[in-house]
């Protein structure tokens, strides 16, 4: 079909967001570059706040305008920055090429449409289809997803948190779209149904050949279900590569101390090591390398300029000066 | 208006941080620096100091008759003007701001903890007192507010203390189903729950955990009470009602310009504006607290 | 469903029938009463008054006095008689009725048909110049007292540009500056209202939702925002719609309609009672049937308060069956 050289589906490039919060700019993303092939699966890890759903967001250009200063940079998407898209651009391609599944479906769903009808309209919309084909492939989406298609009248609270994240998937997949945004698509679900649901996205992914960029701050995840990782802290990447560099070979301290606060069966430890300290204020980034306050490692010159993010192999990059120690 | 309201509230965040939300000195920190709050406030206390003052600021008194300046326009002696027995229309306007005043706070302080009170108790123990409770108040509210309370100061007769009685009675369904709706809303939360795993009394959970959370939209609700028992209470005074004549209270004083309205339409002006002025200033209070109060409400 | 709405109308009975008697039992606490006030302008004695109260049943026990109320109302349609015109009340206030209803519907119709969109308007603009000044107005407009309002609406539009009559009952024209005066504070509730919730609204889940489908932000605004934004407002028009009747109350006196707020106000100032009771009753009636039917419009709206009443109607199947 492509040639191996045009894979790539997604490229951003230097990405900057910022919000605005009373006079003040929240320093939420700052120049974040990755990259996405056809049919693959990123993970983007990182803590609360660290700026993983404002990059899925800026990516569908549906960042909340009110709270919006600045977005720089480049998303180039299948050939064409998607920040320099019009409107009406956008418009064709959410839901069609690019779609999104949300953190929360319980609130991800307009609670008082029926649930095939809210599938239905993305795929009337993008597939030109009338109305009454729309719902019976939303209907068809339904039992892809594991919903029996009777239930496709039901409206969002008739259904259990699991079934509605079964919705929200089917709504997402529904035009086979090329790029798949999940944001932490199992976190508000029992624990029990974050394996199946996960399967769910992972086969559907893999049968309709969608790459996806899986946002998530659980490493068991990603370990399960990712090709490529990348570490996000405090809006920038600090290190990033394919799953087994990172997993096997986690160079940055931040990484590091993820895997230290990761219960690992194997081994015996009595204790687990959490990092210290907290994230810093988005509003008052310290220069310099934004992890040095919490690192082991941090050194006079790490709170001075920027640190460059270094390629150590073709698949590992990683933004720290004290690798090599 | 409304990003000066976000630069302010973002202003107030800032100085939030060390103090508790909830507390007296943080809501007093949001309204000081919410630029509404701080003009509602500004006017309200103009108004009240003016108020009492009014004997020693104005060279004329309230209730003096001059028949000499009878239904003067507005000029440099008297700036509003007078009414039809000669008396200055702005030391009356000045003076009568107690009544709305005092029949809106005293009222709702009235209708307030009643409704608090009965609120809880329904809301806490429920049974047969709620039941009981909840049709009585539906037959209340039967009525709408200001007809409720039109029928009720029929009954009682006119005079400044019955008017707030039956203002108070009116607004008496309202406090009493939101209480009970928080109490009930406050019941079913969790930290209840954990305060009674580890032995909390019944009487310490309800002084310390339940109405302290059940409490804050009724503040909210008793500065708007304040706003609307004001304006009803003039409402019922323009009627006839209320209080009555020669006292300058403001809808008693439109009462009788509203008869003069062809040939002295400036009589009519001043009462009415003043009732604005007040009640937009509560209002401007009341949102600036429900803001500071519930911090999800804040857009 | 149809259950519910059958439940939900029987329910206005009992309400009707235990305010009739609170009604009276609060109008018979007025010390005073029509024959004394009559009589005692005469040169009657203490003893002819107190035999013409006997004859008019005044000194019959409560429960008597109630009984006949009760009866002559609910079997014979009977409200009484003004003592002052000698006319019945219910013929009275059926004449009167039509005044209120327009004044009050137009009102609630005004305030809605402008309220909701300035809401939305605003609210889809939040944080614009528009917006702003269409907070800082509503926020003055819900401030007037409503007679203040009218009585200024009379100065410029009556008085000094001559357009509109003044007061009195006719044609169309005279229920403008009534129906303007009436509704204003309530399309600025209504408007604030709205914007609050819509506002709300947009900036939920779902709506970001419906923007990561493709939907045009049109589409997402009319088809998605408005619908769940305007459920808590649709709760909301029945209290508003209370206030606009109180305040039909208010404009009927300062516009001299004769409606049945009018009629209330001057049977109170004339002590005349039985045109009292009549017209309160009257009141609370329509205010009862317009929540119910608010009631209904709710339901029909959010599948999720339709689930409970189905919900709940089950239950109680179950728990008979059980039985």
């Amino acid at each position: 079909m492509e040639n191996e050289k045009n894979n790539k589906l997604l490229e951003i490039k230097d990405l900057e967001v910022r919000y605005r919060s009373g006079g003040r700019s929240v320093h939420a993303v700052n120049g974040v570059s990755l990259s996405v092939d056809r049919g693959e699966i990123l993970g983007l890890v990182g803590e609360t706040g660290a700026g993983k759903t404002t990059i899925a967001k800026s990516i569908l250009r549906i960042l909340p305008d009110h709270a919006i200063q600045s977005v720089s940079g480049e998303i180039i998407f299948d050939g064409e920055d998607l920040l320099k898209a019009k409107n009406n651009r956008m418009t064709a391609i959410r839901g069609y090429k690019i779609s999104m599944i949300f953190q929360d479906p319980m609130t991800a769903l307009n609670p008082i449409m029926p649930v095939n009808k809210q599938i239905a309209e993305g795929i009337a919309l993008h597939m030109g289809v009338s109305k009454r084909e729309a719902i019976e492939r939303a209907n068809k989406m339904l039992e892809t997803v594991g919903i029996s298609s009777d239930r496709g009248g039901e409206y969002p609270h008739q259904f259990s948190g699991g079934m509605k994240q079964r919705v929200v998937i089917a709504m997402a997949l529904a035009c086979r779209p090329d790029l798949l945004l999940a944001d932490e698509p199992t976190t508000a679900l029992d624990v029990t149904i974050q394996a199946q649901v996960l399967e769910l996205i992972a086969n559907l992914q893999k049968e309709l050949h969608t790459a996806m960029i899986l946002i998530t701050h659980d490493l068991g995840v990603v370990a399960g279900v990712c090709d490529k990782v990348a570490v996000v802290y405090a809006g920038e990447i600090l290190e990033s590569g394919t799953k087994e560099e990172i997993f096997d070979h986690p160079k940055h301290p931040y990484t590091k101390g993820l895997f230290g606060a990761l219960p690992d069966l194997s081994k015996k430890v009595s204790r687990l090591s959490p990092i210290d300290g907290l994230p810093p204020d988005p509003t008052n980034l310290p220069p310099g390398c934004p992890f040095a306050p919490r690192c082991p490692k941090a050194t006079d010159e790490c709170r001075q300029g920027a640190i460059a993010l270094e390629a150590l192999n073709p698949d590992h990059l990683c933004r720290c000066i004290h690798i090599d120690e | 208006m409304m990003s000066d309201k976000k630069k302010m509230s973002a202003g107030a965040e800032e100085l939030h941080e060390s103090l508790q939300p909830g507390s007296f000195k943080y809501i007093w920190r949001h309204l000081s620096h919410d630029s509404g709050a701080v003009v509602g406030m500004l006017c309200i206390a103009a108004i009240l100091i003016i108020c009492v003052l009014s004997p020693y600021i104005f060279k004329y008194d309230y209730s003096k008759i001059s028949m000499i300046d009878k239904n003067a326009l507005p000029s440099k002696e008297h700036w509003f003007g007078c009414d039809e027995l000669g008396r200055d229309i702005m030391v009356r306007v000045f003076y009568g701001a107690r009544y709305t005043l005092s029949i809106g706070v005293l009222s709702t302080a009235i209708s307030a903890s009643v409704g608090v009170a009965l609120g809880s108790i329904a809301g806490y123990f429920g049974g047969r007192f709620d039941s009981i409770l909840m049709r009585a108040l539906d037959i209340l509210q039967a009525f709408p507010q200001l007809v409720l309370a039109t029928l009720v100061s029929a009954v009682l007769g006119p005079g400044l203390d019955k008017c707030i009685i039956a203002l108070a009675i009116s607004g008496i369904p309202g406090f009493a189903r939101m209480m009970r709706a928080n109490i009930l809303n406050v019941r079913g939360q969790e930290y209840i729950e954990a305060a009674k795993s580890i032995d909390c009394s019944t009487a310490r959970i309800i002084t310390k955990h339940v109405i302290p959370n059940a409490i804050s939209p009724i503040i909210v609700s008793v500065c708007m009470g304040i706003a609307s028992s004001g304006l009803n209470a003039s409402a019922l005074s323009f009627l006839g009602l209320g209080v009555q004549p020669p006292e300058p209270e403001w809808g008693a004083m439109l009462s009788s310009a509203r008869n003069l309205i062809r040939q002295y339409p400036h009589m009519a002006i001043f009462p009415g504006l003043f009732i604005m002025i007040t009640v937009i200033s509560l209002n401007l209070i009341g949102d600036s607290l429900r803001d500071a109060l519930d911090p999800k409400l804040k857009d | 469903m149809s259950r519910y709405v059958t439940k939900r109308i029987l329910q206005i009975i009992p309400i009707i029938l235990v305010v009739s008697v609170l009604i009276f039992a609060i109008m018979s606490l007025v010390p005073s009463d029509p024959i004394t006030i009559i009589m005692s302008q005469t040169s009657a004695t203490a003893e002819e008054i107190e035999a013409a109260r006997d004859a008019a049943g005044y000194n019959d026990p409560f429960l008597v006095r109630l009984g006949n109320y009760l009866k002559n109302l609910y079997l014979h349609g009977d409200m009484g008689k003004s003592f002052k015109t000698g006319s019945p009340v219910f013929k009275d206030l059926m004449s009167r009725l039509p005044v209120t209803f327009r004044l009050a519907f137009g009102s609630i119709l005004v305030s809605v048909l402008l309220g909701i969109p300035l809401g939305v308007l605003s609210a889809v603009r939040a944080g614009s110049l528009s917006d702003r000044m269409t907070m800082f107005f509503t926020l003055m407009l819900n401030s007037m007292p409503n007679f203040w309002l009218a009585l200024m609406l009379v100065i410029l539009f009556s008085l000094k540009l001559k357009l509109l009559p003044t007061n009195g009952i006719g044609g169309l024209e005279h229920y403008i500056l009534p129906v303007i005066a009436n509704s204003v504070g309530a399309v600025a509730g209504i408007a604030r209202q709205t914007r609050a919730s819509v506002l709300e609204v947009i900036r939920s889940d779902f709506v970001s939702t419906a923007r990561s489908k493709g939907l045009k932000e049109r589409v997402v605004i009319w088809k998605h925002a408005l619908p769940n934004g305007l459920i808590p407002v649709i709760t909301s028009i029945g209290g508003f719609f209370g206030r606009l009747l109180g305040g039909s109350m208010v404009i009927e006196m300062t516009f001299s309609l004769p409606g049945v707020g009018s009629y209330m106000i001057n049977g109170i100032n004339n002590r005349d009672y039985d045109c009292v009771q009549g017209a309160m009753l009257w009141i609370a009636f329509i205010f009862a049937v317009t929540m119910l039917v608010v009631d209904l419009l709710y339901a029909f709206i959010d599948p999720r308060i339709k689930a409970q009443y189905a919900a709940s109607s089950a239950k109680k199947k179950a728990k008979k069956e059980a039985a």
